[in-house]
């Protein structure tokens, strides 16, 4: 392209970079900082703290709490990228074909997504707790329903199904968007070739999705790996840290017992696994151009 | 896709629209759920069994909600926070959007990184530092400053989610507006905007829901009860009620309400952008 | 001409000077925040500041209500903007680590010149002080916890009389659990947050047997005790497992909605009796963690401070002096189901009079939390140790070993008052 081209694009990008690095530059570089030091509720403003270097990475490392949270945290993340990418590409499929009702129940679904995440929990909560709901209807074909929010196998479950919830219309959304940029022609000409709907949408639909697919799947990750409001309503993290994610554990530690600076190098493990993701996709996207 | 009108057509239309309205159920159920909830009576919504609608129907627990005296400056909060929030958006994101899916620019990628990098940061992580430097420029209790920071996660969503759309657009496309004369900025509104119609509606809806949902930086820029928008009295009703379930689920539908209102109006444009086609040549 | 010069400059100057005087009669703009949400505390304090505003002309003071999550962040961000109220509400146990953090003006040398300091409670007063003794705050109201009973149920499972010993209470616990009706036995609070600890505490700090513990000594057989009746009550089904997720106001709704038969809650559960409806017989006694005659309870209460940077701390002191003065004292405690801070004060309760009586007894065996800076890491390895015996079904004793595992660096470093 042309040089004078080159320069129309940055006039078009600039500004959201410059907008981007002014709100969310200083706060990188401040945790960055505070996560090498030792600020607490002692020394925050009296001062008197000091550089101790990666102490409080390896520290993190040896408590069995943070372990568990890192584990929740992928956990998590992995079973509802699973659950709602899956079941949200079925349903992006289902509601791409043309009929009557396709249009206005493909919105109806995504009134779970308007939800806040906070009423979300505590909606949660609700139909979880032992005589609620889902055990209710559970008794109904003859199951006793486990105390969800109570045991440490099940609460995390109860929080990813809430979340799925959220996220399957999420996920449709965007891959309807992605489906109604390929063009109609390319189905015609394949089904002229007598292509089924398997190989259609195997060679046809899968290779002209996948730079969708892709944005989708990185962003649901970073919106599930750095999930907060939902178990900081629904079950504050508990019983004993077994829905305690990265989020919360760092703002646990710097809101509530005020170690500022274990709660950066928290935040900072969150931030440092997202930015390995983040340059794998970059990776991808570059093959793909 | 041709249409085919026939017989072995309408019963197909008629089987996927029975599995729709299921599937919409089973759905749309917790949200029943909520609002059945919303309108019992303290004594049923403790009572030991579980009904599935409210026996002694109230509105009680809405007037809780509705009688606040701060909830229409509230309702006005939020929904300021919200159209803010997607002005911003729409502002910065789409144009960067498009300069990144349109053009091959020296330092893509690290844009790129960049944007992907500021969405991944947890508000726990940007709180402190944001609310220090707005003190420092004193731009903190005012309308705008919430959204601004709420823009910081979705204006990087925007441009990921929009620029294979852009790219997606023939290159033709441009090319011949070109062709008829048109500058850069005038192919990008009467062109390519109306290329990605739906693309960008769903940055709307979903920009728009970032400011209205938000809950942790409106509380923490903006004190004081002229500014606060209606998530932050989750904390009010958890402090005082605990789980007093029918009053807490009022204020969820309360919450809810406006945006299926708005979305119900804006949906139109979505079905329209879907059945127009977005890249049609 | 000299003199005229001098004259005039002079008069120019006084001008200057008094026109500033003239301004400072108008009276100083201070905000308060507080997190009083339930109706009518909520409007008290509108129109007790309304009442000061109007009786003097040093201050005007607005109060603004900030959630109580909310006014914590805000403290947390404020320590290190400087953006602070002017005077700041805060709940006792915490008030040790934002002294720390440099959120609340020292007022020692104000609040000893008012000469009324020896009235208060000493365990509320504690609370407002630093290591070294100094006085950030004054607390304004105060309160603990006790038992609720449900007669009815008490009388079903044949009890007329309301417990008096841990042992008598294990036995009432067991009687009038009944899970065909959906009824535990016990209801109380162990959720992950301060809640929980402040309603573990009593039973922690439980004198069975001898002398209770402080938190620095969870291991001594008393604690263990005391965490191992409560996890029998879970392991045995009667209590519900789901207190790991109830806070005091779900316990509460639990007994009132006749699901609990005993239930642990606070003095200001006494203003929102009207929710049981006449439903069933209720009443409220000591809470029995040990034997006979003896009992332990957890203070609570919200004080008040002048935070740092305020723009007239004399001003703001007069004010909590007034806030805190005897009669005032008594009308909050009514107004907010609370008690007075003050031994001086009288609160001539208008409703559950016996309820506020048994309460009133209690705060003779009612303990504070620390005072500690670092009071939220103790209380988060207490309510995981009672967590994980109730949910994981850990040994007390062992439960409790882990929790001094994380208490005694802290409290070796800076002991507890």
């Amino acid at each position: 392209m042309a040089a004078g081209k080159k320069r129309e694009a940055y006039i078009f990008v600039l500004p959201a970079f410059i907008y981007i690095l002014f709100v969310l530059g200083y706060p990188l570089i401040y945790n960055v900082y505070l996560s090498l030091r030792n600020v607490d509720v002692k020394n925050l403003t009296k001062g008197g703290d000091v550089f101790i270097g990666l102490q409080n990475y390896i520290d993190l490392f040896k408590n069995p709490t943070f372990l568990l949270v890192l584990k929740n945290t992928f956990v998590f993340t992995i079973a509802c990228l699973l659950f709602q990418f899956t079941i949200g590409f079925a349903l992006a499929l289902f509601f791409y074909q043309k009929f009557r009702l396709s249009g206005p129940i493909r919105g109806v679904l995504l009134v779970s997504y308007m939800i806040p995440m906070s009423v979300t929990g505590l909606l949660g909560k609700n139909i979880f707790s032992n005589a609620g709901l889902v055990n209710n209807l559970l008794s109904k074909i003859g199951i006793i329903g486990p105390e969800w929010l109570v045991n440490t196998s099940t609460a995390l479950i109860a929080v990813i199904i809430m979340n799925c919830w959220v996220g399957i219309p999420f996920n449709m959304l965007l891959l309807i968007s992605g489906l109604t940029s390929i063009t109609p022609d390319v189905y015609e000409s394949a089904s002229i070739d007598g292509a089924n709907w398997l190989q259609r949408f195997w060679y046809i639909t899968v290779p002209l999705m996948k730079s969708s697919m892709l944005s989708v799947l990185m962003l649901g990750f970073i919106y599930t790996f750095r999930a907060f409001d939902l178990m900081y309503i629904m079950t504050a993290g508990g019983p004993l840290n077994s829905t305690d994610v990265l989020g919360t554990y760092s703002y646990m530690l710097s809101f509530t017992q005020y170690k500022f600076s274990q709660g950066s190098a928290v935040a900072m493990v969150l931030f440092g696994c997202l930015f390995i993701v983040g340059l794998f996709y970059l990776r991808l996207l570059s093959k793909e151009d | 896709m041709k249409k085919i009108i026939g017989g072995k057509e309408a019963a197909r239309d008629l089987r996927n629209s029975v599995i729709a309205v299921v599937l919409a159920i089973l759905f749309l159920f917790p949200v029943y759920w909520m609002m059945q909830i919303s309108f019992k009576s303290d004594a049923e919504t403790f009572g030991k069994v579980l009904s599935y609608y409210p026996r002694e129907f109230t509105v009680y627990p809405w007037l809780v909600n509705l009688q606040d005296k701060t909830f229409l400056l509230s309702l006005r909060n939020s929904f300021i926070n919200g159209f803010l929030t997607m002005g911003i958006t729409l502002l910065l994101g789409v144009p960067a959007a498009y300069g990144m899916g349109r053009y091959r620019v020296k330092g893509s990628s690290v844009f790129l990184l960049t944007f992907l990098v500021c969405q991944m940061l947890p508000a726990s992580l940007t709180l402190t530092p944001m609310y220090l430097i707005f003190n420092k420029i004193h731009f903190l209790g005012t309308h705008f400053t919430a959204p601004v920071a709420i823009a910081g996660a979705s204006i990087p969503f925007a441009i990921i989610t929009l620029r294979p759309y852009f790219k997606s657009v023939p290159v033709a496309l441009d090319e011949a507006a070109r062709l008829d004369g048109c500058g850069p900025l005038k192919a990008f509104f009467y062109v390519m905007i109306p290329a990605v119609k739906t693309g960008i509606v769903t940055i709307v809806v979903i920009s728009f829901l970032n400011g209205w949902n938000d809950l942790v930086y409106s509380m923490t820029f903006n004190v004081g009860e002229t500014m606060r928008p209606l998530t932050a009295n989750i904390y009010k009703f958890q402090n005082a009620y605990g789980t007093k379930w029918n009053c807490i689920m009022a204020y969820g539908t309360i919450l809810v309400l406006p945006v299926i209102l708005l979305f119900i109006f804006l949906q139109k444009y979505i079905v329209g952008g879907l059945v127009a086609g977005a890249v049609k040549d | 001409m000299k003199k005229t010069l001098l004259a005039l400059v002079l008069a120019v100057a006084m001008l200057l000077v008094s026109v500033p005087a003239v301004l400072a009669e108008a009276p100083t703009e201070i905000t308060l925040w507080h997190y009083f949400d339930a109706s009518a505390d909520a409007q008290a304090i509108v129109d007790w500041v309304d009442e000061y505003n109007s009786i003097q002309n040093e201050i005007h003071i607005t109060a603004t209500y900030v959630s109580r999550t909310e006014l914590m962040n805000q403290y947390t961000v404020g320590a290190l903007s400087g953006e602070l109220p002017d005077i700041g509400m805060v709940d006792s146990p915490d008030m040790a680590s934002y002294i720390s953090l440099g959120v609340f003006e020292d007022i020692t040398d104000q609040l000893e010149a008012w000469g009324e300091l020896d009235q208060f409670y000493p365990g509320p007063l504690e609370s407002c002080k630093d290591a070294d003794g100094r006085i950030y705050g004054l607390p304004q109201n105060t309160n603990c916890l006790a038992l609720a009973c449900n007669m009815d149920l008490l009388k079903a499972a044949g009890y007329d009389h309301m417990p008096t010993n841990l042992a008598e209470f294990q036995e009432m616990v067991a009687a009038t659990t009944d899970p065909a009706d959906d009824v535990y036995g016990f209801a109380m609070s162990c959720i992950s947050t301060e809640e929980g600890t402040f309603q573990l505490l009593p039973w922690l700090r439980s004198a069975a047997g001898g002398a209770g513990v402080n938190v620095d000594n969870l291991t001594a057989d008393s604690a263990v005790n005391g965490l191992k009746v409560l996890g029998d009550f879970v392991a045995n089904g009667y209590m519900s497992k789901e207190c790991v997720n109830w806070t005091q106001s779900d316990a509460f709704n639990q007994f009132a909605a006749g699901k609990a038969a005993l239930a642990e809650v606070g003095t200001w559960h006494l203003a929102m009796t009207d929710a049981i409806g006449g439903a069933f017989e209720y009443g409220f006694c000591l809470l029995p963690t040990g034997d006979e005659g003896t009992s332990t309870s957890t203070i609570g209460g919200e004080n008040f401070g002048v935070c740092s940077g305020a723009e007239n701390v004399e001003g703001c002191v007069n004010f909590l002096e007034w806030l805190c003065s005897k009669d005032k004292e008594g009308e909050w405690a009514v107004v907010a189901g609370k008690i007075p801070t003050r031994q001086d004060s009288v609160a001539n309760y208008t409703y559950e009079v016996d309820g506020f009586n048994v309460f009133v007894d209690e705060m003779n065996y009612a303990q504070a939390r620390g005072p500690h800076a670092e009071w939220p890491t103790i209380s988060e390895a207490i309510y995981t140790a009672a967590q994980s015996v109730f949910v994981d079904g850990t040994d007390p004793a062992e439960a409790l070993a882990g929790a001094m595992e994380k208490i005694t660096p802290i409290v070796e470093a800076n002991p507890l008052p």
